[in-house]
Parts: C-alpha cells; sequence; structure tokens
C-alpha cells in the first residue's frame, strides 16, 4: 500500500513521450521521481504514431533500441505524400531515414519503464498548491483520495491540460479546441502507397486530413474545429478518398477521437508552467506541423528534466532556467509553421522545398494557391497576423519573443 | 503485448539504429545502475576498512563533470588511498558487478567521470610526488595529483614537467588516460607520450607495473585507454629543466592563413611552444612562445618574414577599416575590442612576469584560459586530422560554430607523433597522420545563456559528423559520444578492443558507458 503524503524530488503528472524523456533525465541524475497516470498501463493511445527522425534519434539515444513490440507494421514510415483538390501531389522523404510507426500503446509504456522512474497508473491528478518551497499534489486512486509532495511538479499530461488547469484556470477556455479523429477500415483496394503518410491540403474536408496504412487496415483521420461532427466529417473523408483516388475500404471500425491544441506553436503562445510546475510536451502546446507532437515533447519534456536537476543542483529558479533553455524547442517547432521559414529556411525533417523544385513553375504555382486556399480555413481564428508578426520577430532577432509566454 | 502485427524481420530494420541516415545512433545517455548489489558489495569493503560515504550532500558533489550537461548520482563515493585499497575495491566490484566510476580532475564533458549509479572512485586523494630524479630527469608521483601541483614541486628544483594540458586541474592519471594537449605538444607530443612507467591496478584488481619494457601490453592499453584496462595509480614521467619563457602574438583576418602557418611553423620545429586561439573567426591569433633567446632570434631571423600575420597595430588598423565599411556589424567589433582588452592583460600579468618572460606559463596558460574561455557548461568538441585534411576539417567546424553561437572561439595546436604506437590505436591520434597529427576544439562562450542539453548535443553532432564525413579522429579532450565510435573507427577496431576489454574486465565495471 502507498504513503499517503508521499515526498518525491519529482511528480510528473502523464506518461507520453515528455514524461518518459522528463523522467529519464531526473532519475539519471539520482532524483525520486514519480509518474502518474489516470488510466491503467499500457493505455491505448489515439495518434498517428509516425515519429519524426529526430524523435527516433532521440528514443535510441535516451533509451536503447525499440523492441519490436512497440511498433505497428509497417514499422517504419520513410516520407510523406501532400495531397492537393487539383490532384497534384507533393512526396518527400524524410531527411533522416525511415521514420518507426510506433504503437503508442506499448512505446509510451516502454519508454516510461526505461527511464527508470516509478510508475503510478490508476491515480488521477485532482488539484495541486504551490508552496513555494514544495507542491502539494492531490490524486484519486480507487476513490481515495492520495497526497503527494514534490519539490517540482511537471505537467506532461498531453491535451488534458490539467496541470496547465490547476495554474491557469482559465487558459483552456482562451483557446480555440480541435477534434481529431481517426477510424480503421478494412482494405479492399487502396493504391495511396502504404510507405508513406499521407494529408490532404483540401479545404473542404478538413483542417487536418490523413489517411495511412496500420497493421493490414487503413486509418483515415480529419481533424476540425470543436462542435463539429466526427462522423460526417469522416464519412465525407471517405467517400473523398473513393472518388477522387480510388480508394476503396470497408466499413469504420474502431473510431477514436481527441481534442487538439494546435495553435500556441503557430502563435508563440506556448505555457510553460509557473513557480514549482512546469509544463512541457504537447500540454505546453508543442506540436509540429505535420501534426506530429512526439518528437517536440521528447525534446521538451527533456528540457524540463534538465531545468529541474539544474534548479536542484544550483538552486536556480526552475521557471527561469526552463524557458531559457527551452527556447531553442520553441525555435525548432514555430519554424515548421513560420511562413517566412518554409519559405527561405528548411525547417521541416522532410524537403518541401526540394520536392517543389522538382514541379513545372505553373505547378508551383498552383499548389502555393491551393496550399493558401486551405491556409484561409483557419482565418476565423484569427491566427494570419499574429503569425506573421512572430515570423518578422523571429526574422529580425533570431528568436520568438519569451514575452508571448504564460 | 502483441507481436502478430509484425511480419518481418526485413521491415524491422527500416528503424534499426542503422537505418537512420548519417550516423548510425547507439544509447548514449546510460540507464542508471539499478543497485542491486550494492548492499553486499559495501558490506564486503566494509569488512576490510574500506570506507565508503553515501550521504546524499556528498555524492551530488559528483552529479557532474566540466560539461556540466550530464547530471548523474554515485550510490557511494570511494576516496583512493592507496593501489591495495583500488585492488580490494575492484575486486569485490568484479565480484558484485558494481560499476566503478574514476574521477581525477573531472574535466571531462561528455559525463565520462560521472557516476550514473555504482561506486564513484575519486582518486585526488592520491596527491603526491614520490620522487624527483633529477639526474635521470624523472618524477614519479600519485596520479590523482593536478598538474598544477606537480609543477609547483618540480620548479623547486628548477624543473618542469614536458607536456601538460591547458587546464592545470587535470590530474595526471586521467591525462595520461585521455591524451593530453597543449601549446608544447608541436614539439614534446601529447602529456600520454611523456609517461616512462606506470602503476596500473587492472580492473580484476592485480596490482601491475608497467612500462615500455614491462607488461608493454598493458602500458600500451593503459596509455590513451579512456580509463578502460585499469586504474593508473602512480606515474613516472620525462621531466626538463624550467625555463620561463617569452611569447608572441600574430594576428591574422583569415583563419585559413593562420591554420597554414601553424603547420609551417609546427613542421619547421621554429618554435617551442605555438597554437591558434581565435575570437570567433575574425580575430585569430597565432602565439608561439620560446625557452630561449637564442630560439627566438633564430625565429625572428628564420620565420617570421614567412608569416602572414600582423602585429597588433596593423591587424587593429585592418580591423577598423573592415569595420568601417560594415557599420551594421559594430556590435561585433565592440565585443572583438571588448574582449581584446579583457584578455591582453591576463595573458600577459606583471607579476608572473619578469623581464619580459613568462615565469609561471600554468598561471597564465591554466587560469587565464579557463578563466575567459570556461564557464558552468563547457561544449568542446573537437576533431584531430593529418595535416592534409586540417585546414578543410577547421573551416567546416567553423561554419558550424557560427550556425549554432552568436560567439565562440577555436584552439588549434599540432601534437607531434611519437612514431606509430599501439596505444594511438582508437585514440585521438587520426590514422592517417604522419609525424604530426592536428587539433582544433570548438568552444561556444555560453555566457549568462540557458541552452537546453538538446541544442548543445545537436551542435556537437554537426562537428562529430565532419569528423565521420572527413574520417578524422577526435582528440577528445571535449571527451566523444559513444555513438560515434564505431562509425569513427569501423567496428573491426572496435571489436578487437572490446574483445580485449572483456578479457580484462570480465564484468565491464570499470568506467562503462565512456566507449563501450
Amino acid at each position: 500500500m502507498r504513503d499517503e503524503g508521499r515526498k518525491v524530488d519529482a511528480l510528473i503528472v502523464g506518461t507520453g513521450p515528455a514524461a518518459a524523456a522528463c523522467a529519464k533525465r531526473l532519475t539519471d541524475a539520482g532524483y525520486e521521481t514519480v509518474a502518474l497516470e489516470r488510466k491503467e498501463l499500457p493505455r491505448r493511445k489515439p495518434c498517428s504514431g509516425i515519429l519524426s527522425p529526430r524523435g527516433h534519434r532521440f528514443l535510441i539515444e535516451n533509451f536503447g533500441p525499440l523492441p519490436k513490440e512497440i511498433l505497428h507494421s509497417p514499422s517504419s514510415a520513410c516520407g510523406v505524400k501532400f495531397h492537393f483538390p487539383s490532384m497534384r501531389t507533393v512526396s518527400m522523404e524524410f531527411d533522416g531515414g525511415p521514420t518507426p510507426h510506433l504503437n503508442r500503446k506499448f512505446a509510451d509504456h516502454w519508454a516510461m519503464k526505461q527511464s527508470g522512474a516509478e510508475i503510478h497508473d490508476r491515480t488521477e491528478f485532482i488539484g495541486l498548491e504551490d508552496k513555494g518551497t514544495h507542491v502539494e499534489v492531490s490524486t484519486r486512486k480507487e476513490e481515495r483520495i492520495v497526497r503527494y509532495r514534490a519539490r517540482f511538479v511537471i505537467g506532461a499530461d498531453g491535451p488534458g491540460l490539467a496541470v496547465a488547469r490547476a495554474v491557469y484556470p482559465d487558459y483552456a477556455a482562451r483557446l480555440p479546441w480541435f477534434v481529431v479523429g481517426q477510424k480503421f477500415h478494412r482494405i479492399i483496394d487502396c493504391p495511396l502507397d502504404d510507405k508513406y503518410f499521407h494529408f490532404w491540403f483540401h479545404p473542404e474536408l478538413g483542417h487536418y486530413t490523413w489517411s495511412h496504412a496500420r497493421d493490414g487496415r487503413q486509418i483515415v483521420g480529419v481533424g476540425f474545429l470543436k462542435g463539429g461532427n466526427f462522423d460526417n466529417r469522416h464519412k465525407r473523408v471517405v467517400e473523398y478518398l473513393e472518388r477522387k483516388h480510388h480508394v476503396r475500404l470497408g466499413p469504420a471500425e474502431e473510431p477514436e477521437a481527441v481534442t487538439a491544441n494546435f495553435g500556441p506553436s503557430l502563435i508563440n503562445r506556448y505555457i510553460f508552467g509557473r513557480g514549482n510546475v512546469l509544463i512541457t510536451g504537447q500540454a505546453a502546446g508543442f506540436f509540429n506541423m505535420i501534426a506530429e507532437g512526439m518528437s517536440c515533447a521528447l525534446h521538451s519534456g527533456a528540457i524540463a528534466g534538465e531545468a529541474a536537476v539544474e534548479a536542484f543542483r544550483s538552486s536556480k529558479d526552475a521557471q527561469r532556467t526552463y524557458r531559457g533553455m527551452i527556447a531553442s524547442e520553441v525555435r525548432r517547432c514555430s519554424d515548421q509553421w513560420n511562413p517566412l521559414q518554409i519559405a527561405f529556411g528548411r525547417p521541416h525533417e522532410a524537403d518541401f522545398r526540394g520536392a517543389m523544385k522538382k514541379l513545372t513553375p505553373g505547378e508551383r504555382l498552383g499548389i502555393l494557391r491551393e496550399m493558401f486556399s486551405f491556409i484561409r480555413l483557419y482565418s476565423p481564428l484569427n491566427w494570419g497576423r499574429q503569425i506573421l508578426w512572430q515570423s518578422l520577430r523571429r526574422l529580425l532577432t533570431g528568436r520568438y519573443p519569451a514575452t508571448r509566454w504564460l | 503485448m502483441t507481436t502478430a502485427n509484425i511480419s518481418s524481420t526485413d521491415i524491422l530494420d527500416h528503424v534499426a539504429p542503422d537505418s537512420l541516415k548519417g550516423i548510425p545512433r547507439r544509447q548514449t545517455n546510460p540507464a542508471r545502475w539499478n543497485g542491486g548489489s550494492w548492499g553486499a558489495f559495501t558490506d564486503a569493503l566494509r569488512s576490510q576498512n574500506i570506507e565508503i560515504c553515501e550521504k546524499k550532500q556528498t555524492c551530488r558533489v559528483y552529479a557532474v563533470d566540466s560539461g556540466g550537461l550530464a547530471s548523474g548520482l554515485p550510490h557511494g563515493v570511494a576516496l583512493a588511498r592507496s593501489a591495495e585499497q583500488i585492488s580490494a575495491i575492484l575486486k569485490q566490484a568484479q565480484l558484485h558487478r558494481v560499476p566503478v566510476t574514476v574521477k581525477g580532475g573531472g574535466l571531462t564533458t561528455e559525463g565520462e567521470s560521472v557516476a550514473f549509479g555504482g561506486l564513484q572512485l575519486d582518486m585526488r586523494a592520491m596527491n603526491r610526488v614520490l620522487s624527483v630524479d633529477a639526474k635521470n630527469m624523472t618524477v614519479r608521483a600519485q596520479a590523482g595529483i593536478y598538474w598544477h601541483t606537480l609543477g609547483e614541486v618540480l620548479r623547486r628544483d628548477g624543473l618542469d614537467y614536458l607536456s601538460a594540458p591547458l587546464n592545470m586541474t587535470s590530474s595526471v592519471g586521467g591525462t595520461l588516460s585521455v591524451g593530453g594537449i597543449d601549446i608544447n605538444s608541436p614539439r614534446l607530443g601529447c602529456s600520454a607520450d611523456q609517461a616512462v612507467s606506470l602503476q596500473v591496478v587492472t580492473p580484476t584488481g592485480e596490482i601491475k607495473e608497467c612500462s615500455e619494457s614491462e607488461n608493454p601490453e598493458l602500458f600500451e592499453r593503459v596509455l590513451l585507454g579512456y580509463g578502460q584496462f585499469g586504474v593508473i595509480t602512480e606515474a613516472s614521467m620525462r621531466i626538463r629543466k624550467f625555463t620561463p619563457l617569452t611569447m608572441h602574438y600574430f594576428y591574422y583576418g583569415s583563419l585559413r592563413e593562420a591554420m597554414e602557418d601553424l603547420q609551417l611553423l609546427v613542421r619547421g620545429d621554429a618554435a617551442d611552444y605555438c597554437g591558434i586561439l581565435t575570437v570567433l573567426d575574425k580575430a585569430v591569433n597565432l602565439l608561439v612562445a620560446f625557452d630561449s633567446d637564442e630560439r627566438e632570434r633564430a625565429f625572428f631571423s628564420g620565420w617570421r618574414g614567412r608569416l602572414r600575420g600582423h602585429g597588433q597595430l596593423g591587424f587593429a588598423l585592418r580591423m577598423t577599416w573592415h569595420y568601417a565599411l560594415r557599420p551594421w556589424r559594430i556590435g561585433e567589433a565592440l565585443y572583438l575590442l571588448g574582449r581584446k582588452r579583457a584578455l591582453e592583460p591576463a595573458f600577459k600579468p606583471e607579476h608572473h612576469l619578469e623581464k619580459n618572460k613568462i615565469v609561471d606559463r600554468t598561471v597564465v596558460f591554466s587560469n587565464s584560459v579557463w578563466k575567459f574561455w570556461g564557464g558552468k557548461r563547457m561544449v568542446i568538441p573537437d576533431l584531430a586530422t593529418s595535416a592534409e585534411k586540417f585546414v578543410e576539417a577547421i573551416e567546416r567546424g567553423n561554419a558550424v560554430c557560427r550556425k549554432y553561437f552568436p560567439r565562440y572561439t577555436l584552439y588549434c595546436v599540432g601534437i607531434k607523433l611519437s612514431g606509430r604506437r599501439e596505444r594511438y590505436e582508437l585514440s585521438c591520434i587520426p590514422p592517417d597522420a604522419e609525424g604530426f597529427a592536428y587539433g582544433c576544439e570548438f568552444e561556444p562562450i555560453l555566457g549568462g545563456e540557458d541552452y537546453s542539453r538538446e541544442y548543445l548535443q545537436a551542435f556537437k553532432n554537426e562537428i562529430y559528423d565532419i569528423g565521420v564525413e572527413m574520417k578524422t579522429s577526435y582528440y577528445r579532450f571535449g571527451g566523444m559520444m559513444k555513438g560515434y565510435i564505431r562509425r569513427v573507427f569501423g567496428d573491426e577496431l572496435v571489436e578487437k578492443h572490446l574483445a580485449m576489454k572483456r578479457a580484462a574486465d570480465p564484468a565491464m565495471i570499470l568506467n562503462p558507458d565512456v566507449i563501450f
């Protein structure tokens, strides 16, 4: 039976990639670390599972070679294909080579166990109180209230934002929320190349539309602003794929949907916590452009862990250290959405500009027009001006202003 | 867990470490040892009256090395007292499979001297000079002694060491294990090459004396062996007469010209000491120094005219003109000026000068260099190349520095090779180097900025990748990631050394995760 009021050095809320990376840094440095998970582990996690090459490297360098049990089939993706309403396709291979197709249910649990931290699953975070010298945390486990007392709390609980809500009660209400849902289909006939992740820049299909193969089935996913109807949206995509790409699929099975906070990384509105509470990963707003949140979750989680270790060692202010260290990850993530970086830099781990160069000037112009038309889908969110302003600041100063972070 | 959906091993290969383009990856951030047999290990040692400190406060002192990036925590710390005590520790460590991480000055930067669990063996209590033989010009010292202390003791008798690393708080044992490079390395080779004989405790606890004539295999394995084949407890090294030295600086606006001139001086044995220190790649300083007036005169009559570097005034005029045409780079100009004003007096401190000669080079080189280039966190990836590859490798490394950091410095020296030695295998000496090797450290000035470890690691990776592409080596003053070893040196050589390591250290407990 676990002690109530358990004293630990660091308490991590969440057991995803950010949590595992953070735990790894803390346990390596010899700090007693407990990670909380609301569900029973291993737990299911709706996700494409396609990790970027940078994330792949991080996993290997920190947790060792990937065991086959944590991979779906096909076990890797070699790149991304962008599809446009004109039926043009831009095909790009990942810079770092094929990347793993992770089975999040087992991959997350594996990384978490590899980190060496103590894992308390079926333990739901309820609330916290930062006492200055430590943080008191309340959780619920099997209808009992279990308390912890930690020097630092790290919120790595993804878009659930339980820790963020405890620190910033009105934050979640200020965000535009998206629903990202996917359904699995038996494949009757699918001409889409199963080595690639497929993404549609099509304003009529949704804010985020994708498809890829997994374990002998085809995933069809769609993202849209909260309030829309998942089934209708999904059906529209399936019909589109059949009509335009001759994809014939069996009935939809196992629908799964999550809410997602795309916005912060586009407009540099990250949240990193307050006092002794650090927020990291997707909970902080990290999300790559190709909707791959795992690599920036791993890296930002590690940085949160480093900041906590540094604060333990030097009595430096953890928030200040964290915000200083996280700037590089903010640059990396927000650059992916920055139109100036996309136009003149190389922010992605796939060569979009190189792929575009293979096209005729007319085709390039057409694709840019279609991308612009797609981006207009986001105009009700009033992000355009903010993105441009942040892009200019990045160009002039080399960084995104930290003053916009919560 | 289900494995039913995994169809073949061929598919899995796409996400194997080798599938990553460029550098195959390995787990470079090791898992902390779980401490399973720690209790039995410490009980056995305490029964032999060997003290192990397990206090958290004490263990935390050993959390980082000079790099300040990798944080670890030993289960306990032992202060090295004698070869016999270390022997007893290693015997029990083999028995209980407890990792032992040895630390001298802790000047590693990749966490090589940081214990991720297990025992931290602190060598610094073995810090005495045992004997000075002025007739045969050798000194015998315990391996935990700092170079600075050794230098002070020798100077009482008008003697000096041959070649020591820039940071004088390195321990002798640690330096001999990794190389040790200084601005007198172009003439005297790396510090490891000045060792005459060693007392070593092998990973299985045997105490052995070794030299070129006694246990030569062990001697060659331990020197430049990264602590894999034994703990050096005593070292006999060659020494020389102490001489004050005269130093001169030549300034270059071109990195390439300075490097070519450095090579010219090294090849021609034109100076007793020479090296390059830069501020960014704008103010490149070739420094030369001499032990005698004769050598100094010979340099000025035979070599100075062939150098393209300027004196201070000439260089100042050139820089003024350069920045007058580029007023938008005023910030950079002011930085260079500020750096000059801070550095110059530090490198010519009046209290260490006599008749314009530097009488305490350890203070000047060690204190000043580390005061202005060191920091709480240090990132110093490096490249060691043959003469032919030197300029290209350093220019490419310089471009990487520019990409990542607004302020940085390069430090380049030549390294005289002592023939073809077994110790050079899997070491800093590139296999294609003949006569001399050349090394360069790429050191960002981090200042007060909090860079993440991932960012700094990305920088180091890009420098190391240059070495992989150009088939150079690394002089590993700054350490080198374990993940690069195979790529750089090849599987065959690494497997050869791994087999030797397994034979010497069956439980693989001594300095784990440094190379293998």
